[in-house]
């Protein structure tokens, strides 16, 4: 079948690997992989900061983009999946056509995980066995509800092992603009959370969304610390090797 | 509705008018979202996604009990049970032995218990008096077995002061005093709570988790609860009774 | 960060003390709560009802004031209503000085604190006294509450002690019975001598005028039982529809808040004394405040009026946990104070609040008429863009995205530029101090250096690759 594929502009700008895997893990579900030209950002940060025209601008190229396109769009990122799934209809509510295509690509749309989770996931096995800390995204999990799959996904991973620590399901100051609007609240949440993982004696540091991912690793770095960070796709795209 | 009487009705009432009339101009642009139901909120398809247990049919009376001394008895609320009148008699006697005793009209206390407590304090003492009591003694209205609480429908006899003044509170509960829920004994009780101009729910004692959370019981209320439960006085009053379901 | 909010936070973050009391405290109600909601049958359909029993008040709201006060004068009670708090507060001191009031004992009312009522009776020469055992500390300690349920979770128990010792001139203590007994002898005398008792409402039935108070200590009791007057001062959201919905909330609200099924005393007032009762108020008066609600009802946040003053989003929010109750600078914080603030306060000098969020939506999850708080501080943040002086660079800044987030190729040009820039500043992958707004980044920890070529261009790439082969 044929996918598009929206990378996000976090994964095109600062962490093109992870979008491979992603495109890498696809095709070895049978997906034709295709990417849509013209994508940029969805928008978020405007939406979030309160800019609301300004978002409408580009949600508008977005689905104008998106609507030239069929088929399932898959994004790696709980929070841009989330943006495309609810906020575009929110967005235009006082906008008929606009809604119209915004609900048109919102049925479409599925996270990385929720998408290979429904194509009846993957089997893998890693050659280094991995102690994986997996951090639930907010947008992902309470947004969009997807819970399980992701850790569904790291089990039928042989040699991998989910290793849970406390407070898990809190979030971790990423939030978007809000780690440079309010950046020591924004840190004081991340050492909440790094200090958990720190504890709980895993290897590796995984989750859906590269904004969590940047935010943490980039306390780890800090920390000094030696887990390796990586997105979902790239532990599967590994132990698909 | 208010009438306007002299100055300072009359501003009154034009807060009302002003407040109102910004409510029914507000709802013209009011956000309010439509209703949301969860996937599992009628499961079984009954209808009535909040019923419990199949309406019509009552959960047999010991289990009831048994549901309410289970809940009463986590939070720290002392339980006697007693198969007999002189055995409830008895209880309440060791109860209030060398104390001062407030009770409700003891005509109202069940199973005779109303000679124990003659002479003690009654609601119509002078409240000073009232507050020096030691132990305060009522029945109930109510026993609600889902959060082991007792309901206490103030009124001439009944006065709310007995189960709040004194450190300690003892009642005397009759298993046809039991009812599953609040909500059963709101339906239940609705014309006798509508005479009344106080109806309270007891759970437990007075407590209070202020300071650092942790738990002191016994703050401005009793820290103190006991419940002497008695024998059904359904059966008692029956004499040709076949057979008594508990 | 900048303004009130962003000070007070920064003050509170470097407070380590707070740090402890908060974690610990806001974790065991998160827990408390989870047991409780557990604890509960078919939880999500009395959500549900609730929720909707909330809505419909709102939806229903000039009938539903309108019936509810009817109710209560057929009950003996008398109906006041109230614009602003000066006029809440001139009211309930008017009731005082005509029945001849010269003390008052007040149960726990955050309304009482939205209007400043206890400066007005002091003002009026008339000696007011909380009963409530945290309020009863913020009292004496001079200070403010700092969590809705839980006023003074941020105090340790030395600091209760040693606030007692000053102010009632007993031997010093850090044992909680100690202290809490400290208080129920003092206050039992204040019980016993009030002339008029002051609540707030955490539930007004329309059905029938009936006013429901949930207290644990046993003061909700005293003051609507002992003194001659009663006075309940609730905002005109506090309604519910019937008896059936009172018990729905009821279920809900005591164990989002502490986890308990039931607090000690749910008490259900229904006017004053009737005239065979042998106690309680001779007159009861209603005092219904507006205060900003109206204006709330009319736009995007008028659902906020659907809460119960549970406290459960404050336990539960990333942002509360970690800068306490003070920092949002009014009587109600957390996430509902957030948007409420605003509401009654008004949105300039509040606008920080709503951007004071991560929109993680754990309030939204263990609220118990599932309140779309998210959904609130994004409409907040829209008006405060519209009606709100913005930092120039912001505004600028979010304009320029627009524009060339909406131009692909422009946007590939500005992102190269973007890219290299920051690579220039990278070792080894890492930058370990990013210039201008980003600077806020890399206070905390390392920026993730932008890659040499981004996804799609490398993607263009392979695929070109593979048609060539």
């Amino acid at each position: 079948m044929i996918v598009q594929l929206f990378p996000t502009c976090l994964v095109n700008e600062f962490h093109p690997a992870a979008g491979m895997s992603v495109a890498r893990v696809l095709e070895r579900l049978g997906c034709t992989v295709v990417l849509p030209e013209g994508l940029t950002c969805c928008g978020q940060p405007a939406f979030n900061a309160g800019f609301h025209d300004e978002a409408r601008q580009v949600a508008r190229h977005i689905l104008g983009v998106l609507a030239r396109t069929d088929g399932p769009i898959v994004i790696p990122s709980g929070s841009c999946s989330d943006m495309l799934v609810h906020q575009y209809i929110e967005l235009f509510r006082d906008d008929a056509s606009a809604s119209a295509a915004a609900r048109a690509v919102a049925v479409r749309c599925r996270e990385f995980s929720q998408f290979v989770a429904e194509r009846g996931g993957i089997h893998a096995a890693i050659t280094r066995p991995a102690r994986v800390a997996y951090h639930p995204s907010c947008h992902l999990m309470r947004g969009l509800g997807v819970r399980r799959q992701p850790l569904e996904i790291i089990s039928a991973i042989a040699g991998a092992t989910s290793v849970p620590f406390d407070e898990q399901e809190e979030c971790c100051g990423f939030g978007g603009l809000f780690s440079i609007k309010n950046p020591e609240i924004s840190a004081s949440m991340m050492d909440r959370k790094l200090t958990a993982i720190d504890a709980c004696g895993a290897d590796r540091l995984v989750s859906c969304d590269l904004g969590c991912l940047l935010h943490l690793e980039g306390g780890l770095r800090r920390r000094g610390s030696a887990i390796k960070v990586q997105h979902l796709a790239e532990l599967v795209d590994e132990a698909l090797e | 509705m208010a009438t306007p009487r002299g100055r300072g009705t009359e501003i009154m009432s034009d807060a009302r008018d002003v407040i109102l009339g910004r409510v029914e101009r507000a709802l013209r642009t009011a956000r309010i979202p439509a209703a949301i139901t969860h996937e599992d909120a009628d499961r079984d398809g009954s209808g009535d996604p909040e019923q419990v247990a199949l309406p019509g049919v009552a959960l047999p009376r010991t289990s009831l009990q048994e549901r309410f001394v289970l809940e009463a008895r986590a939070l720290g609320v002392e339980i006697y049970v007693e198969p007999t009148r002189a055995a409830v008699c008895d209880r309440l006697r060791t109860l209030v032995a060398g104390l001062r005793v407030l009770s409700w009209n003891p005509t109202l206390l069940p199973y005779g218990c109303g000679a124990i407590v003659d002479g003690a304090l009654l609601g119509s003492s002078p409240t000073a008096e009232q507050a020096r009591a030691e132990i305060g003694v009522t029945a109930c209205h109510g026993a609600i077995a889902e959060t082991g609480s007792l309901a206490l429908i103030a009124g001439p006899g009944c006065s709310p002061t007995v189960s709040l003044l004194p450190p300690v509170h003892v009642a005397i509960v009759r298993p046809e005093d039991l009812f599953e829920s609040m909500g059963g004994f709101l339906d239940a009780r609705a014309e006798a709570m509508t005479q009344s101009a106080n109806c309270t729910f007891v759970t437990g004692p007075s407590r209070t988790g202020d300071i650092e959370l942790s738990l002191t019981i016994g703050v401005h209320g009793p820290g103190r609860v006991a419940i002497v439960f008695g024998p059904s006085e359904l059966r008692m009053k029956n004499s040709r009774s076949t057979n008594s379901s508990s | 960060m900048s303004g009130g909010f962003a000070e007070r936070a920064r003050d509170a973050l470097g407070n380590r003390q707070l740090h402890i009391a908060l974690d610990r405290t806001t974790a065991q109600l998160g827990l408390r709560r989870a047991t409780g909601l557990a604890s509960l049958e078919r939880s999500d359909a009395v959500r549900d009802r609730a929720r909707a029993a909330k809505m419909q008040v709102l939806r229903t709201l000039p009938d539903s004031l309108r019936q509810f006060e009817a109710r209560l004068v057929e009950n003996g009670a008398r109906v006041h209503w109230a614009d602003t708090t000066a006029d809440a507060n001139r009211i309930i001191v008017d009731i005082a000085m005509t029945a001849g009031v010269r003390r008052v004992a007040k149960s726990k009312s955050m309304v009482s604190e939205e209007t400043h009522l206890n400066g007005a009776f002091e003002r009026a020469g008339i000696a007011v006294v909380e009963t409530d055992l945290g309020e009863y500390i913020v009292q004496l300690a001079d200070d403010r509450p700092s969590h809705i349920i839980a006023p003074i979770i941020h105090m340790t128990r030395e600091q209760v002690g040693r606030v007692m010792e000053q102010r009632l001139h007993v031997p010093y203590s850090d044992d909680t019975q100690t202290l809490a007994r400290y208080a129920r002898e003092r206050l039992r005398d204040e019980f016993l001598r009030a002339d008029m008792g002051l609540t707030g409402a955490n539930f007004g039935v329309v059905e029938n005028g009936t006013i429901c108070l949930v207290t644990n200590e046993g003061n909700g009791r005293m003051v609507t039982t002992l003194p001659r007057v009663h006075v309940a001062l609730m905002g005109i959201e506090k309604l519910v529809p019937t008896m059936a919905d009172l018990d729905r909330l009821l279920k809900l609200l005591a164990r989002s808040a502490t986890g308990q099924k039931l607090t000690a005393y749910t008490t259900l007032v229904r006017g004053p004394r009737r005239s065979r009762d042998e106690c309680g108020p001779e007159e009861m008066h209603v005092v219904l405040l507006d205060n900003g609600r109206s204006r709330i009802l009319a736009g995007e946040t008028a659902e906020i009026l659907g809460c119960i003053r549970c406290g459960a989003c404050l336990n539960a929010c990333p942002v509360y946990r970690s800068v306490g109750g003070h920092a949002y600078g009014d009587v109600y914080p957390g996430p509902v104070g957030a948007i409420v603030t605003p509401g009654i306060r008004g949105l300039a000098p509040f606008a920080e609040l709503p951007s004071a969020s991560s929109l993680c939506g754990a309030c939204r999850e263990v609220c118990p008429v599932r309140l779309d708080i998210p959904r609130m501080l994004l409409a907040l943040r829209r008006e405060a863009v519209e009606r709100t002086p913005q930092p120039a660079a912001l505004r600028l800044g979010l304009k320029v995205f627009a524009r060339v987030a909406s131009r692909p190729r422009v946007y590939r040009v500005a992102a190269a530029f973007v890219r290299r820039m920051l690579r220039g500043r990278a070792r080894g992958g890492w930058i370990r101090r990013a210039p201008g707004m980003a600077s806020g980044w890399t206070r905390f920890r390392d920026l993730k250096a932008p890659a040499a070529e981004t996804f799609e261009s490398a993607w263009r790439r392979r695929a070109a690759a593979a048609r060539k082969s």
